[in-house]
């Protein structure tokens, strides 16, 4: 297994830093707007529509820092990202005041899991093909989709959380 | 048709030649014209026409104009007609150049719209309409995943590259291509990551204190606060402050890099009781970035030294 510390260069583990900022900072903009728009402020509240609609969340296990294994943590990581980006399309049609913001953090998503993708690949750990997303949650009514983005947008934040914690263990010189 | 006018070309390089025909058919010879073909450049008549009657009875001029000097004219086939310069077809010709090859092309990325906006050296005048398209590539090796082409609105020098079709913190092949009638120039290509061209919007700087009056912590001192602008909170980033005394003739003094875990920063060494201006900007660090502006003067002024 590869060593952590030496084999993820130092504008990579940068970058990523910069990234989870970013999304962190867009998904608080949409998770406020859902708040003052819809009153929908609680993630908490909707846990039970959550499990009705499907919406899955995805493990950092390999990434724990006492126990980091690298290979799996970028692949979970990448995973993650990856699923979430097709939650996030899966939103499309939320609504004309959210669809800009919902917008900038699919795509801020989407360019975080490549930059993950393409140090595995620099590395020689990306697997032979690029994952392909798996069955996403539907969405029947406008109410579903707005409780829907704040499930999203809170597992999002919790994963995210996670990996910081990690990539910050990872950056320390 | 009376009169018609076929062209080798109807846009030719400047100080080429230019070679016409004009054909006027029988119905509008057989009115009794004076069937002698005549040719106006503007409004100056061109010796030279060569006719001849061709088998079906119609008349055929040919011109050639050996150094076609102007970037725009109009060119008719006239006949004589009552003594009056009858006109019976008409052509506009145009001469130019084919595009220099754009340079000195660059790429900033805005955070404020998230959109990657390059501009370009066009090179010299044309005199032809000539269009510039911003091509770009997902990657810099090969020409997979394409990016829309971006195509300045005429007489520009730039195009804005729209967020959905960036891949922030890859690199990307862009370059510039220029084309009109008479060809298509490239620029060389520039790859490059579109995060690693951010620069920032300046930062805020104000003082601590409640007025203009600063608030120094010590003589000869001025307390500082500062925030990054708001949309590059993300970024990791280091600042710096220039400060001058508004005597004649002085210069800045750089004052650098400023702590940025706290946005305060007390300056010391400067002049008791003088009026100072005050700058700041930041960039992008240490990921790459370009500097921010400077931010709007603050003035303030230093407060008198106590006597001991």
């Amino acid at each position: 297994p590869l060593d952590p510390a030496s084999s993820l260069p130092q504008s990579f583990l940068l970058k990523c830093l910069e990234q989870v900022r970013k999304i962190q900072s867009d998904g608080a903009a949409l998770q406020e707007k859902l708040c003052a728009t819809y009153k929908l402020c609680h993630p908490e509240e909707l846990v039970l529509l959550g499990h009705f609609l499907g919406i899955p969340r995805t493990p950092l296990s390999s990434c724990p820092s006492q126990a980091l294994q690298l290979t799996g943590c970028l692949s979970q990581l990448h995973s993650g990202l990856f699923l979430y980006q097709g939650l996030l399309q899966a939103l499309a049609g939320i609504s004309p005041e959210l669809a800009p913001t919902v917008d900038m953090l699919q795509l801020d998503v989407a360019d975080f899991a490549t930059t993950v993708w393409q140090q595995m690949e620099d590395l020689g750990v990306a697997p032979a093909l690029q994952p392909s997303q798996g069955a996403m949650p539907t969405f029947t009514s406008a109410f579903q989709r707005r409780a829907g983005g704040v499930l999203v947008t809170s597992h999002l934040q919790s994963f995210l959380k996670l990996a910081y914690r990690m990539l910050r263990y990872l950056a320390q010189p | 048709e009376c009169g018609h006018i076929s062209l080798s070309t109807p846009i030719v390089r400047l100080g080429d030649s230019v070679t016409a025909s004009c054909v006027i058919n029988q119905n509008c010879s057989r009115l009794g014209l004076d069937a002698q073909i005549l040719w106006k450049l503007g409004p100056e008549l061109q010796p030279g026409g060569r006719q001849q009657r061709l088998p079906d009875g119609t008349q055929e001029s040919t011109i050639t104009l050996p150094h076609f000097n102007h970037t725009q004219a109009f060119l008719s086939c006239c006949l004589n007609w009552s003594n009056s310069l009858q006109i019976l077809d008409q052509v506009e010709l145009r001469a130019g150049y084919p595009p220099a090859i754009p340079h000195n092309l660059s790429c900033l990325m805005n955070l404020t719209t998230y959109s990657l906006t390059c501009q370009w050296e066009p090179g010299p005048e044309t005199h032809l309409p000539t269009s510039f398209t911003l091509k770009s590539f997902q990657s810099c090796q090969n020409q997979k995943d394409p990016i829309p082409d971006c195509v300045a609105e005429d007489g520009q020098s730039h195009c804005s590259i729209l967020r959905k079709h960036l891949i922030l913190y890859q690199n990307m092949g862009i370059w510039v291509q220029a084309e009109n009638a008479l060809g298509t120039s490239t620029s060389p290509q520039l790859c490059l990551d579109p995060m690693d061209v951010v620069k920032l919007e300046p930062p805020m700087l104000w003082t601590v204190g409640p007025s203009h009056a600063a608030a120094p912590a010590q003589p000869g001192c001025l307390l500082l606060h500062w925030e990054p602008w708001k949309p590059s909170l993300h970024m990791s980033q280091k600042c710096e402050l220039r400060h001058q005394p508004q005597l004649g003739g002085a210069n800045w003094t750089l004052e650098g890099p400023l702590p940025t875990k706290t946005l305060q920063y007390e300056l010391c060494g400067l002049l008791p009781a003088t009026a100072y201006t005050l700058q700041m900007r930041c960039i992008r660090w240490p990921l790459p970035g370009h500097w921010s502006n400077w931010s709007p003067s603050l003035k303030l002024r230093t407060a008198e030294q106590v006597p001991i």
